[in-house]
């Protein structure tokens, strides 16, 4: 081989692993060489009636992931299994309180994110002053919802979004696409200005990178930890309103599959479960190519239970990589 | 039972040398005391002995026959037990289990002879029954022992080797006399039964009540071996401190702070885990040293001041004004800044930007909530170019810069906005030779702008260098201070190395 072959193989390579190392640019190339793959499986998958209907269902889970997004970023084991739970009571809460009139929109909204942010604050609340582990914590609170839930519900399905939620989660409303999908384009800014332009932000990586420095350096460690927490069952709180107006109805359990999901769209993007680092651009772009997988395999006949075992074991491989890439930085 | 002869030791870490030239002689028969100060590198040739590093150069001899020992395993078979200053228990297990545990005695080769284990246990606590105080016994476990008596159970497991070779590195740190005076007595008796013994202690009085022989080691080398009948205290510090350094140090800054200056920080009978009835003050533009031996409560008294543990009584006053400061954020307010020589724990917020890394202090002093990167810049440029720190972009991860530069960017953040005390906490450890004097130089025209300045070095060379007055920290009480002409490493070591 000669000099310059080597170093054009060389260059190539390095080419690669700087690639490799940005996960947004993967996760955008991965978007559409799957949607290819759909287009080959099943001819009018990438119709743009298709993919608007896969961006409606990634904002929904874009919105759940924007808080576990947070909570993961905030370190110390950060993750929030409880996020199912609360876009399930939401989803009933937004139901009942809207009951199919419009007049009902505005006390839903405040009704599902206090909700949501008031069980977030519980599990940030024993997470720190507690000292549970935020596995332990955000499971239990998950038990607690799911029984919840089955106390309010009673068994009968209950509740109907309002004809204008639905409209803003389904219709075009500005250039072509529906409200929804702009209300997740705000929160992606909103997201990006709250870790990059506040000190809040900083803050948040600084407890997520190393805690006992940010405490020696004055950060209020616990209370921004607490914050996060409430921000992420806000967040579920909002995605279990938005979610009614996609389905019409709430139906059992219906938040339960956002819990692996919302993980996966965060560490698909970038952000380490060990945190500290990433953001939730990436998270977005996780989110869209999770649905898309998740379509693909609907479209190949996969039930849900075999959708599930997938998931799962994405997450897994994930894990693979990102362990040998912090041993490799250790 | 067994000799042990060490030639030509040698340990590097990288750049940093550990132990330079090692000769050790060990005779059946005999305490053998190992004394020096810190850092000179006594771990090192104890850690080499009980197998947990291996020498980059160098032999060991047991009985006249080379040996190599290449890890625990290797140094118990060769019949060395090793008492390590970092206790290593079991915290949630008993006693008996910890004391049987380098020996479990079996029973087919799976289970526990628990009949014997216990009986092993016994034997050995039965000696120190009437010192080990309340609440010790066989089937106590181990976490809810307190620190001396978790001490004795780590003794106790060295002894339940019964090894040839004994090794004890500074076992009687937290023992009070009694136990130490049975302590002493059953070494006697396993010299008398033939035992080799190593034995490693600050305690100059403990030395001389106990040993045979003592070997001084002086910045990585072993300097002489004496007969404990044939020596002093005197000597034997004179030997550590070397021919040469025995005046005042050459570069010792004159004490230029008057004494009228006022007090900006003034401690009085701080007391708290590790330290007790601490007094000083730090005067404006006075930089005060913390010395002594390492771990006497030097690093507690500045971490408590700190908020980061509160002291449990004594009061601080910071600019004339009583405080009563309970975290660091409290601390960070009333005009405290505290770097840790310990930037990877305590400093460095890994993988981020330094401009991430240098802004929280600034951020907290202006109660501010928006970020603006290009003013933040700005602001930072002039302390970082004050430490002469070199780096690429704000927006180079930390990560990317030697240890060094890593540290004079923790120290950048607290000097955006002044404090009017600055607590330095070991903080050149591990950095290269010109970031110290870097940060040297910087510290002292901070000192001469009237900042008040507290320094806390585990290099005495260092801080002979820049202190404009040393306490000495001995058992965690201020035990002398050096002023002027006084401030020579012999009286430094003299009070280092005193009985407490």
């Amino acid at each position: 081989m000669s000099v310059e072959t080597a170093g054009r193989a060389e260059a190539s390579r390095l080419a690669a692993a700087s690639l490799i190392r940005q996960p947004l640019l993967v996760a955008l190339i991965l978007i559409v060489l799957l949607l290819a793959l759909g287009e080959m499986l099943s001819p009018g998958f990438a119709s743009p009636q298709q993919i608007l209907r896969l961006l409606i269902v990634a904002a929904l889970l874009g919105i759940v992931a924007a808080g576990q997004n947070l909570v993961i970023l905030g370190g110390r084991e950060g993750i929030d299994l409880s996020v199912g739970g609360i876009v399930s009571l939401s989803a009933i809460i937004a139901g009942n309180v809207m009951n199919g009139s419009d007049g009902g929109i505005l006390p839903a909204i405040l009704a599902c994110v206090a909700a949501g942010a008031l069980f977030g604050t519980f599990n940030g609340v024993g997470v720190t002053l507690l000292r549970i582990p935020p596995l332990v914590m955000t499971l239990g609170m998950l038990g607690v919802l799911q029984g919840l839930l089955v106390v309010i519900r009673q068994g009968v399905p209950s509740g109907r979004a309002a004809p204008a939620l639905s409209e803003f989660v389904t219709r075009p409303f500005l250039l072509g696409l529906p409200g929804i999908i702009w209300l997740w384009v705000l929160i992606g800014l909103l997201m990006a200005f709250l870790l990059r332009r506040t000190v809040f932000g900083y803050r948040v990586y600084a407890i997520g990178s190393n805690e006992q420095a940010a405490l020696l350096a004055g950060v209020p460690v616990r209370l921004i930890r607490v914050s996060l927490f409430t921000l992420s069952g806000a967040f579920a709180g909002l995605a279990g309103l938005c979610l009614i107006g996609y389905a019409g109805t709430s139906f059992a359990n219906v938040g339960e599959l956002y819990m692996l999901p919302s993980i996966i769209a965060v560490v698909l993007g970038g952000t380490p479960l060990s945190g500290g680092k990433g953001g939730y651009t990436g998270t977005m772009a996780g989110a869209v190519l999770l649905v898309i997988l998740q379509s693909i395999l609907t479209t190949i006949n996969i039930e849900e239970s075999g959708r599930q075992v997938i998931f799962g074991l994405t997450l897994l491989v994930l894990m693979l990589f990102y362990g040998r890439g912090r041993a490799m930085r250790a | 039972m067994a000799n042990l002869t060490i030639r030509g030791a040698r340990k590097a870490y990288g750049a940093t040398v550990a132990l330079s030239r090692g000769d050790f002689d060990l005779k059946e028969g005999e305490v053998h005391v190992l004394i020096g100060s810190n850092g000179s590198g006594k771990s090192t040739l104890c850690k080499i002995v009980s197998g947990s590093v291996r020498p980059d150069a160098g032999e060991v001899l047991i009985d006249g026959k080379p040996v190599s020992i290449d890890g625990p395993r290797a140094a118990r078979a060769l019949g060395i037990a090793t008492f390590y200053q970092e206790l290593s228990l079991a915290a949630h297990r008993t006693v008996a289990e910890n004391i049987g545990l380098p020996e479990l005695p079996g029973k087919g080769g799976i289970f526990v002879d628990r009949a014997r284990l216990n009986a092993i246990a016994e034997r050995h606590i039965s000696r120190f029954a009437d010192v080990a105080g309340e609440g010790f016994s066989a089937d106590t476990r181990v976490e809810h022992l307190r620190e001396d008596q978790r001490q004795l159970v780590e003794i106790m497991k060295a002894l339940a080797t019964e090894a040839p070779i004994l090794i004890f590195d500074e076992p009687t740190s937290s023992l009070d006399r009694a136990q130490v005076e049975r302590f002493f007595e059953i070494l006697r008796e396993l010299k008398a039964e033939g035992r080799a013994i190593v034995f490693i202690s600050h305690r100059m009085d403990e030395i001389f009540s106990v040993g045979d022989r003592v070997t001084v080691i002086r910045d990585g080398e072993t300097v002489g071996t004496s007969q404990i009948s044939e020596t002093n205290p005197a000597n034997i510090i004179r030997q550590m401190v070397g021919e040469t350094e025995l005046a005042v140090t050459e570069g010792a800054p004159p004490a230029t702070v008057e004494a009228k200056a006022e007090a900006v920080l003034s401690v009085a009978g701080l007391s708290g885990k590790g330290f007790a009835g601490v007094s000083f003050e730090v005067r404006r533009g006075e930089i005060l040293g913390f010395g002594g031996l390492h771990g006497q409560g030097q690093s507690a008294v500045l971490r408590s001041i700190f908020g980061v543990s509160p002291a449990a009584a004594g009061s601080i006053r910071i600019n004339r004004e009583e405080r009563a400061i309970r975290s660091p954020r409290e601390a960070i307010r009333c005009g405290l800044a505290y770097v840790s020589g310990d930037r990877g724990r305590d400093g460095v917020v890994h993988g981020r930007p330094i401009l991430e890394n240098v802004t929280p202090i600034h951020f907290l002093r202006n109660r501010l909530s928006l970020v603006r990167p290009g003013s933040l810049r700005e602001r930072a440029a002039k302390p970082l170019s004050a430490l002469k720190t070199r780096f690429a972009g704000y927006e180079q991860p930390v990560n990317a810069l030697s240890g060094g530069n890593q540290q004079k960017i923790v120290i950048a953040r607290w000097l955006i906005d002044r404090p009017d005390v600055l607590l330095l906490d070991d903080p050149t450890k591990g950095i290269d030779l010109q970031a110290k004097a870097d940060l040297f130089a910087l510290i002292r025209s901070l000192a001469a702008e009237g900042m008040g300045i507290v320094l806390y070095s585990s290099e005495d060379a260092e801080l002979l260098a820049n202190a404009d007055r040393i306490l000495v920290f001995n058992s965690g009480s201020v035990s002398r201070e050096l002023t002027g002409a006084d401030r020579t490493r012999y009286n430094l070591y003299h009070a280092a190395y005193e009985a407490a």
